[in-house]
């Protein structure tokens, strides 16, 4: 049989194509945190929030990070992590499933794990209210606690006022304008054009216009213009000469690669897709179903070089 | 400020200031000192001993605070000296013809003034009891006579609990403070509600509201202010949500002082302002002040202090140290404690305060995610007794027992012990409200149960006749009826509308 027939799948792990996510896991393994706080202290502030959620599954994170923090509580990146990591403790009992599905038991505690989570945070951005990945996880407790948009765009705006292009923080506010949760298409492609235009060039935050559409896509008419608009997007980034293979790279190229999919605009498709070589991303991909095997027929259908 | 000093037995400050003579006669009573079926009581006095000034061209005025009433007057010596003869006068002899008319008129002044944040919050904190009076209304109006008023001037209105105020020139010619022998009164011990602080309760309203009681002293006062730029950078500089926002510091008796916070909101905004107050408080808990902003701060309030000395704005103050027993500071010494105020001294205070915090949220809105615990809006005990279903809601009961009776439904129950009652509210139409100490209430409506004058009948007789209070007639689409059979999809009947309020809204009014 020939190598080439074999059913190829994407690597979906993002630390395939960013080790550092690697490297702070073992040291979170190892319980090293002076070497965590090192790496993390050494990214810029995208790139902080960005490994903070990454990491935030790591086994046993809540009892190392509360020692942590009872050593040092002003340790604003130890709260941050401890924040997300409570986050996505919670979401693990909630499930992604819809509402319908989860049961009472699962909301309470849903509930209880973000109530927990909020309130190290509360704490951690009162001592740190510069840290950018507090207000970035704080975004995510205030939609899972449903405290409304007035709320979310309050936490926003001081995340905005130390990073106006903030990504990861910007992809949580702009999960919060769409339809399913408190706002609608309007509201959602509103905020990506303005933060898009607002990037600098080569910068990723315009992927945030091909999530505005893979949120929406179903009550999109003027496909044309979308996709006139989603490729004058991927210009001034994923396409940009200044466009960099840093933190996020991957699922920024396969969010563009979704949208264009959706968009059926091949060739931009087949573009991204040879860019990402055997790299992909799980999200928004799962919105479809198994990630690797819709990247896949829909890497085929787009045709391309590899 | 002058050395007290004594009036006809009466201790005195006085503060030399130009400008036209202003007095005030203090006792120590307030509505702290109000049991609740007599809620009132000391407002209509302060009326009745002014009445005879009419419509008198004097720049006069009676207040009745929570735990100190004064009366105080601005003008020619003559004119204060009249002044005060007059209030000593009135309050000897008090014009009871004139009371029907004073109930009347102090039933207007309530319903025109509505519920502030402060008064939920007292009553929240404290209860049906002693400091958690301001929260009520003067229920106790309708039913006083002229025996109850002429007992409680004789208790209150006396030389040993009186303090008196001059700012001018001296001690006016010819001033006699002619007041009967008595007892000085302390103010009453706080009672409290919360088992656990800090808590919080939904207000219903479009405001966000925090108090604390703390230590008093000029740190207190300084993060007070501190509190308050806080607030006002987070909500209405930087966010915009709140338009008013403003934080008080008032001493109180036995060297406390009541601290609150308060930022308004637009309805749609009740979460975010909200999300602010309590992050600008936690910021306050961990003690992140600047150093620079206190000592800004602290000197302002050293300029205020100074002014106040001059104006003799700091002598009502001083009264009330007097009759509570406290030594009157002068201005030299209070500036002298104001210099030892620091960012670590504020941080003290502010760190004791947001442990014994109470936040009252905007509509009904959780707050368990900042970290403060729910105030109890039902009671944890029931009674053993006679149990009646309600009409066409049985799964609604009232139980009446020897200790005090219990309205449950499923998943809660409101329970008042006769021994721990503040006030029974009494209708015409046979309806009951029994009052806590603790705020909560049961409503008995007697047409909602099978037998409802005879459970009526039965709790009247179990009732202390100083606790009833006779309330006026209410209108017949006022009273509760049992519902009609209906169909199973209909909104809530009078039963269930009576118990769910009793149980979402106990404390209201």
């Amino acid at each position: 049989m020939l190598p080439a027939m074999l059913p190829r799948q994407s690597n979906l792990d993002p630390a395939a194509a960013y080790p550092k996510i690697t490297a702070l896991r073992a040291a979170l393994d190892a319980g090293d945190w002076p070497a965590c706080r090192e790496l993390l202290d050494a990214a810029e502030q995208a790139e902080r929030s960005y490994l903070t959620a990454a990491v935030a599954d790591v086994d046993g994170l809540e009892d190392f990070l509360r020692g942590v923090l009872r050593g040092d509580p002003g340790d604003g990146t130890a709260g941050a992590l401890l924040g997300q990591y409570l986050v996505e403790a919670a979401w693990r009992i909630r499930t992604r499933a819809r509402a319908e599905h989860v049961s009472r038991e699962q909301f309470v505690a849903f509930r209880a794990g973000l109530v927990e989570a909020e309130r190290v945070l509360v704490d951690a951005a009162a001592r740190s209210p510069r840290d950018s990945a507090i207000w970035t996880a704080r975004l995510v407790t205030a939609r899972g606690l449903q405290l409304g948009l007035p709320e979310i765009r309050r936490r926003y705006g001081r995340l905005a006022e130390i990073d106006p292009h903030h990504l990861p923080g910007q992809q949580q506010m702009l999960q919060s304008l769409c339809t399913k949760w408190y706002g609608d298409a309007a509201l959602t492609y509103e905020f990506a054009k303005e933060a898009a235009a607002a990037a600098p060039a080569g910068a990723p935050n315009p992927v945030l216009l091909a999530e505005a559409y893979i949120e929406h896509s179903e009550v999109v008419t003027d496909v044309d213009r979308v996709r006139a608009e989603l490729r004058e997007a991927a210009m001034r980034s994923v396409w940009h000469p200044d466009f960099r293979r840093t933190h996020g790279w991957v699922r920024t190229m396969s969010t563009f690669a979704m949208a264009f999919v959706l968009l059926d605009d091949q060739p931009a498709a087949a573009s991204l897709f040879d860019a990402l070589g055997g790299l992909g991303s799980r999200w928004p991909w799962e919105y479809l179903g198994d990630p690797a095997a819709t990247i896949e027929k829909f890497r085929a259908r787009a045709g391309g070089n590899t | 400020m002058n050395d007290p000093f004594e009036v006809d037995g009466i201790p005195a400050l006085l503060a030399p200031t130009t400008g036209p003579m202003h007095a005030g006669l203090v006792f120590r009573v307030g509505h702290a000192d109000e049991p609740l079926a007599r809620r009132g009581i000391t407002h209509l006095i302060e009326h009745l001993a002014l009445f005879s000034f009419g419509v008198a061209d004097y720049h006069y005025n009676g207040t009745t605070g929570v735990e100190h009433t004064f009366f105080h007057m601005q003008g020619a010596e003559d004119d204060i000296v009249a002044f005060l003869h007059g209030v000593c006068a009135g309050l000897h002899d008090l014009p009871m013809h004139r009371l029907a008319t004073e109930k009347e008129i102090l039933r207007t002044e309530e319903n025109g003034r509505g519920e502030g944040a402060a008064d939920a919050l007292a009553l929240w904190r404290h209860g049906a009891r002693d400091y958690g009076m301001p929260g009520y209304p003067e229920w106790g109006l309708t039913g006083l006579t002229p025996d109850d008023l002429r007992a409680w001037t004789a208790r209150y209105f006396n030389r040993q609990n009186a303090a008196l105020w001059i700012a001018g020139s001296g001690v006016p010619a010819g001033l006699e403070l002619k007041l009967p022998e008595g007892t000085r009164r302390p103010a009453p011990t706080p009672s409290s509600t919360l088992p656990v602080r800090p808590a919080y309760f939904a207000g219903g309203s479009d405001v966000v509201a925090w108090d604390a009681v703390v230590e008093r002293g000029q740190s207190t006062a300084v993060f007070a202010d501190l509190l308050k730029r806080s607030l006002f950078r987070s909500l209405r500089q930087e966010s915009g949500l709140s338009y008013n926002v403003h934080t008080e510091y008032t001493p109180r008796a036995g060297g406390r002082a009541l601290l609150t916070a308060v930022a308004d909101s637009l309805p749609e905004k009740q979460e975010a302002v909200l999300g602010g107050f309590v992050d600008v408080l936690a910021a306050a808990r961990l003690g992140r002040f600047d150093p620079a902003e206190v000592a800004v701060v602290a000197g302002r309030r050293r300029e205020e202090l100074g002014r106040a000395e001059e104006a003799g704005a700091r002598l009502p103050g001083q009264v009330f140290n007097l009759l509570d027993g406290r030594p009157v500071q002068s201005l030299d010494e209070v500036l002298a404690e104001l210099d030892t105020v620091t960012r670590d001294s504020v941080a003290a205070v502010a760190a004791a305060a947001c442990a014994d915090g109470l936040l009252m949220t905007p509509g009904r809105s959780e707050a368990d995610r900042a970290g403060y615990t729910a105030a109890p809006t039902g009671s944890e005990r029931t009674v053993e007794g006679a149990t009646y279903p309600a009409l066409g809601a049985p799964e609604i009961r009232l139980t009446v027992g020897e200790t005090g009776l219990t309205l449950a439904r499923e998943d809660s129950a409101v329970t008042v012990l006769f021994a721990e009652c503040s006030a029974v509210l009494q209708w015409p139409d046979g309806a009951r409200r029994f009052v806590g100490h603790d705020a909560i209430h049961v409503q008995v409506e007697p047409a909602l149960f099978p037998n409802g004058p005879e459970v009526i009948a039965a709790l009247d007789a179990r009732t202390l006749p100083e606790l009833r209070v006779p309330m006026p007639a209410r209108g017949p689409d006022r009273i509760p009826r049992p519902p009609a059979p209906t169909p199973a999809q209909r909104p809530p009947n009078a039963v269930e509308r009576m118990v769910i309020r009793a149980i979402r809204r106990v404390r209201g009014r």
